[in-house]
């Protein structure tokens, strides 16, 4: 079972949850001290924490036990792949919404989404986008408050478009985000495949599976997948998904003109229901 | 060994503008982000930093080298 369900679902997937989107984020502030900064270290951590990291590599002792250090750390931000249909349950129990500039692409692409020639792709919830304006620097560009429906047909752009929709969690469980991922400038998913720190975004609930009789081989599937799950097989034409691989995200079954992938639940499968 | 990344921060003074060896790189090595951050201001672009922070990844093409248009990166093979 999925543990983040077991510890905070409350007989619900934890993410379904009201309770978790009902947390204060902030921190008190001490009397007399000034709120520190932590959005600096939020902006930096890829600079601060994970070069850090990385430059170990060359002395594999001391990576594994940092790593090991690193992940434990993680499993306080902890993410995870949903779907399209349950991202569209949470935006119904976590208000308001703002979409905001992707801070992955900003740090790992430079790329800045202003709303006027780009897009902003990604989602910030809960009480907290009410005081942006306190740090512009991480909401560079500025938000965009949208309701419900605004919010439900912006998933469904960018899932459509191939980007895996997950959740993060600042403080776990408390969730105050949804982002619109891809590989290689979403450092969650970067951070998992290429570097194996679970925490960072863990599988979601289910997995997509093809029926093979009804594919008809156009590759789109294969072409969208973001994990590296899903090839054509050549003898065959046909597209193969690899469960152990797959995340869940959906993006293929989005893609599949034939309706080809379903997304079936994770854990009614014995051997997947312990994989996230 | 790693590859090893030097970059001038003398020579590279705004690189969230600049972002060329950002995007150029394609296993996606750097990353920038500012030194500070103030209340209720934007930070100003001289005060952002690059850092090559996924250099196992680096494959040592020198895309970056070639495109930086100040001169300020220098890639080599770790370990000599």
């Amino acid at each position: 079972m999925c543990q983040l369900c077991e510890k905070y679902g409350e007989s619900n997937r934890w993410y379904l949850n009201p309770k978790n989107y009902a947390r204060p984020i902030y921190k008190k502030v001490e009397k007399g001290k000034e709120r520190e900064p932590m959005i600096l270290d939020e902006i930096r951590a890829p600079l601060n924490l994970i070069k850090p990291l990385i430059d170990l590599k060359d002395k594999p002792e001391a990576y594994e036990e940092a790593m090991k250090e690193f992940t434990k750390r993680q499993e306080r931000m902890v993410g995870q792949v949903v779907s399209l249909d349950d991202s569209k349950k949470m935006v119904e129990i976590a208000q308001p919404i703002a979409r905001i500039d992707c801070i992955c692409r900003r740090t790992f692409r430079a790329t800045l989404e202003d709303g006027e020639n780009r897009p902003r792709s990604c989602l910030g919830l809960g009480i907290g986008m009410f005081r942006w304006e306190e740090w512009p620097e991480r909401y560079k560009g500025g938000v965009e408050f949208l309701s419900i429906e605004e919010t439900k047909k912006h998933l469904e752009h960018w899932h459509k478009r191939g980007m895996v929709i997950t959740i993060m969690a600042f403080g776990t469980p408390y969730i105050g985000g949804i982002c619109l991922c891809d590989y290689p400038d979403c450092i969650a998913i970067r951070m998992r495949m290429d570097y194996g720190v679970k925490p960072f975004l863990l599988k979601g609930h289910q997995i997509a599976k093809v029926k093979y009789d009804e594919c008809i081989g156009c590759g789109n599937c294969a072409q969208r997948c973001q994990f590296g799950a899903i090839k054509m097989e050549v003898t065959t034409n046909k597209s193969n998904i690899d469960l152990m691989r797959c995340f869940g995200c959906g993006v293929c079954a989005y893609a599949c003109p034939q309706d080809a992938i379903s997304l079936i639940d994770r854990e009614k499968l014995p051997s997947l229901k312990e994989e996230w | 060994m790693l590859p090893i990344i030097e970059i001038e921060k003398r020579k590279c003074i705004t690189p969230f503008e600049c972002k060329k060896c950002l995007q150029v790189c394609p296993q996606a090595v750097f990353a920038v982000a500012p030194t500070k951050v103030d209340r209720f201001k934007e930070t100003d672009p001289e005060y952002y930093e690059v850092e090559a922070v996924f250099r196992d990844k680096c494959v040592i093409c020198m895309d970056c080298v070639k495109i930086c248009p100040t001169n300020a990166l220098k890639v080599k093979a770790g370990g000599n």
